[in-house]
């Protein structure tokens, strides 16, 4: 178990120096030795993410020489983990990434600080307004949005390309894109894409296609039992005739980039959200890019513009002025747009977009030439989903197993689904 | 008992029982030493215990404050639950798959090495080092990879990937912990270099071949040890995580099928936000495996010997 580590270590310590015993054993951004405010930074993501961030982070230090920056990073379902035991322990990192299904349940816990409180070092004003509501909660300002966000068809161009099969235009339907599939297993004997019946994102482009919701407005399901099914017997279909990715690659998906059939470089298309398709550069020889998702058929789009992640504080950290200052940094500062990019997806402070969008280059570019082409297009996003969806992501994904081992029919499934849902959603 | 400790006498310890100083003395000194591990105890090990207990009678998301629900975690689970049913099947599944094979590799592996006049000590060392390597995340990350689609196993059985099988899964999960052997292995040696050879001489004299040796020598002599190994493994088996954890990518699938118990606790703490149901949890294996092992011990009686019985 992951509490034995811990166990053992503070026993040592504890043997040491009675640490465990007097300090409670490990602080939270307490100020090191040379008299430096130490910041613990946390995020999810690639290593594209990653090393950009790094960067960004060794000029924040620069700028503030008192400040030291400790920062670590995870593939997205460890990172959701882990930072639900570091805040129950009120261990949260001083300032940490957080996505719009924590903001809800963070907020209400009293995890997160006001920002609205550090006015003095942090700017919101070049913010646009919308995307900046998206982080308060009962009208305080919790976390800020890092970033606007799409989701994505992103594909090999390389493979797609050389199978002769037209390349995806400016929009598709549903049976549209099934039908591009089917030609693209048939041309390049593998799967045309991840399939997309695991994935809840991609149930909810499908159902708002149809003028459909996840939840309603009080924050229950917002979708029946008959919905789901017909979602499930159609990505079961496809996947029965070799369309889409086989069970035993779809179960290998935990939020990360490589393990995805295109990133394994088994499948030809991987619908992603489009900040995080930059990972699939280094792992795809042919290029990528990217095309919208699929449409309900009668051309009503699916795909919406997301807050792509969030920057929150600890309500518990030492030092809210610097971790604020970082905040400020990260979101404000246009330095660090530029090393930054596009990697958490395209700058919601307005003058740093209209900055720096023109010097955008290479994969930033790719996404920010494909929010423009949707600029306009999409429709309203949701409100933010309410606590329970947290845990209902991985059920969701955990139930479609039983569809694709053929445990379960569509039905059965759906049915599961929505009773777990229910339960989860209630307490 | 009025000498005082003097030098002379503590440089004999080693070679004569010691003097015995004052009682008061010697726990005084005792608690000092001891002090670092009792106070570790009682903060890292009883005051969780405590906590947990009150928590399994909570409703606890890890963010509100709990919420005291008295029974209904335990009712839920026995009443309502089906994948918490289904863990149970998988981890006894799982226990009657390991700890059998685990023993008869490491007894099978102890005899032979038994017998074996040169290398004993390396293969010793080379059998033991799966139990140093086997319980850290790494191996068990190499292990998915060997049964992983395009892994060494499926290129030379053709399987298409153990792990993402439902049907295999579990066995990819047990054959890591059989794997490592050592641990008992050691144990079965230590157990089998205790048995006086005049035993076997005299079943030979009176005719026995090899396998009449090991039935009516070697297995109850060694059934002690053997009784030993079978608790120690049990209890361990029952509690399997890092394994299913790592083999399953942490989410015990491909379709729940490696969904062992203290993975669904996993899964209901950390990944649902449900720490009083997984609290609930915790303390129900505490009491299954409690009653496992007092049952193995009395089921010992009959068939567990011990040489000095006889002696008596």
């Amino acid at each position: 178990m992951p509490g034995h580590r811990t166990k053992g270590f503070c026993a040592s310590a504890a043997a040491l120096a009675l640490c465990a015993v007097l300090a409670g054993c490990g602080g939270s951004g307490e100020s090191a030795g040379g008299g430096k405010v130490v910041l613990r930074y946390t995020w999810w993501g690639n290593p594209d993410r990653a090393e950009r961030t790094e960067q960004a982070v060794a000029l924040f230090e620069k700028q503030h020489p008192d400040v030291d920056v400790t920062t670590s990073f995870s593939g997205y379902d460890v990172y959701k983990q882990k930072l639900a035991t570091q805040a129950a322990g009120g261990d949260a990192p001083d300032v940490m990434q957080l996505d719009y299904r924590q903001i809800d349940q963070y907020a209400s816990g009293g995890v997160l600080l006001d920002l609205a409180k550090q006015k003095a070092v942090l700017r919101t004003s070049e913010i646009d307004q919308g995307l900046l509501a998206t982080g308060r909660v009962d009208d305080v300002q919790y976390a800020i949005p890092q970033g606007r966000g799409t989701e994505t068809v992103a594909y090999d161009v390389g493979t797609w390309k050389k199978s002769g099969v037209p390349l995806p235009g400016k929009s598709w339907t549903w049976s549209q894109w099934a039908d591009t599939m089917r030609a693209l297993a048939k041309k390049t004997g593998k799967p045309g894409a991840t399939d997309p019946g695991q994935s809840e994102d991609a149930f909810e482009v499908w159902l708002r296609g149809q003028g459909k919701a996840l939840y309603t407005k009080d924050g229950g399901l917002g979708f029946t039992a008959d919905d789901l099914t017909r979602w499930w017997t159609f990505t079961d279909k496809l996947r029965r005739e070799g369309a889409v990715s086989p069970a035993e690659q779809t179960t290998q998906l935990d939020g990360s980039v490589e393990n995805t059939p295109l990133g394994r470089g088994t499948s030809v298309t991987d619908a992603n959200w489009d900040a995080p398709a930059s990972g699939f550069l280094a792992l795809v020889k042919g290029g990528v890019a990217l095309a919208p998702m699929p449409s309900g058929e009668d051309g009503t789009p699916g795909q919406y513009f997301k807050p792509s992640m969030f920057v929150g504080v600890s309500a518990n950290t030492a030092h809210p002025k610097e971790a604020a200052q970082l905040v400020d940094f990260l979101v404000n500062d246009r330095q660090a747009a530029k090393i930054l990019g596009a990697s958490r997806g395209i700058p919601v402070n307005e003058q740093v977009r209209d900055e720096i969008g023109p010097q955008l280059k290479d994969f930033d570019k790719t996404i920010a030439d494909f929010q423009a082409s949707l600029e306009g297009k999409l429709k309203d996003p949701p409100q933010a989903p309410p606590a329970g969806d947290n845990a209902l992501q991985s059920t969701f994904q955990r139930d479609y197993d039983q569809v694709s081992y053929a445990r379960m029919s569509p039905r059965e499934a759906a049915e599961n689904y929505i009773t777990e849902a229910k339960a989860e959603l209630r307490s | 008992m009025t000498t005082t400790a003097i030098p002379t006498e503590t440089k004999r310890v080693t070679a004569t029982a010691p003097k015995r100083r004052p009682k008061r003395e010697r726990e005084g000194a005792a608690w000092v030493f001891l002090s670092p591990w009792v106070l570790g105890a009682i903060v890292l090990t009883l005051l969780p215990m405590a906590v947990s207990l009150y928590l399994s009678f909570t409703d606890y998301d890890l963010f509100n404050p709990p919420k005291w629900v008295g029974l209904r975690n335990y009712v839920q689970m026995f009443t309502e639950d089906p994948r918490y049913w289904r863990s149970v099947v998988t981890t006894v599944t799982y226990v009657v798959i390991a700890v059998p094979l685990q023993l008869a590799l490491a007894l099978v592996v102890a005899l032979a090495l038994k017998g074996m006049k040169r290398g004993k000590a390396f293969y010793r060392s080379a059998f033991y080092a799966p139990s140093l390597l086997g319980a850290s995340m790494s191996i068990a990350l190499v292990w998915r990879a060997v049964f992983n689609d395009g892994g060494t196993v499926d290129n030379l059985l053709g399987t298409g990937g153990w792990v993402n099988k439902p049907g295999w899964s579990l066995l990819a999960v047990a054959l890591l912990t059989v794997w490592q052997f050592g641990a008992p292995m050691v144990i079965f040696l230590a157990g089998l270099q205790q048995i006086p050879a005049e035993l076997y001489e005299a079943a030979a004299v009176d005719g026995a071949g090899k396998w009449r040796q090991f039935v009516s020598v070697t297995v109850p002599m060694l059934s002690p040890v053997l009784f030993f190994n079978l608790v120690l493994q049990t209890i361990q088996a029952f509690q399997v995580f890092t394994p299913a954890f790592a083999v399953s990518a942490g989410k015990g699938g491909p379709a729940d099928s490696t969904l062992v118990y203290t993975m669904y606790l996993y899964d209901r703490g950390f990944v649902a936000s449900h720490m009083g149901y997984a609290s609930a949890m915790a303390w129900v294996l505490l009491l299954v495996i409690g009653v496992v092992t007092a049952v193995l011990f009395r089921t010992s009686r009959s068939w567990v010997f011990y040489a000095s019985e006889g002696d008596r």
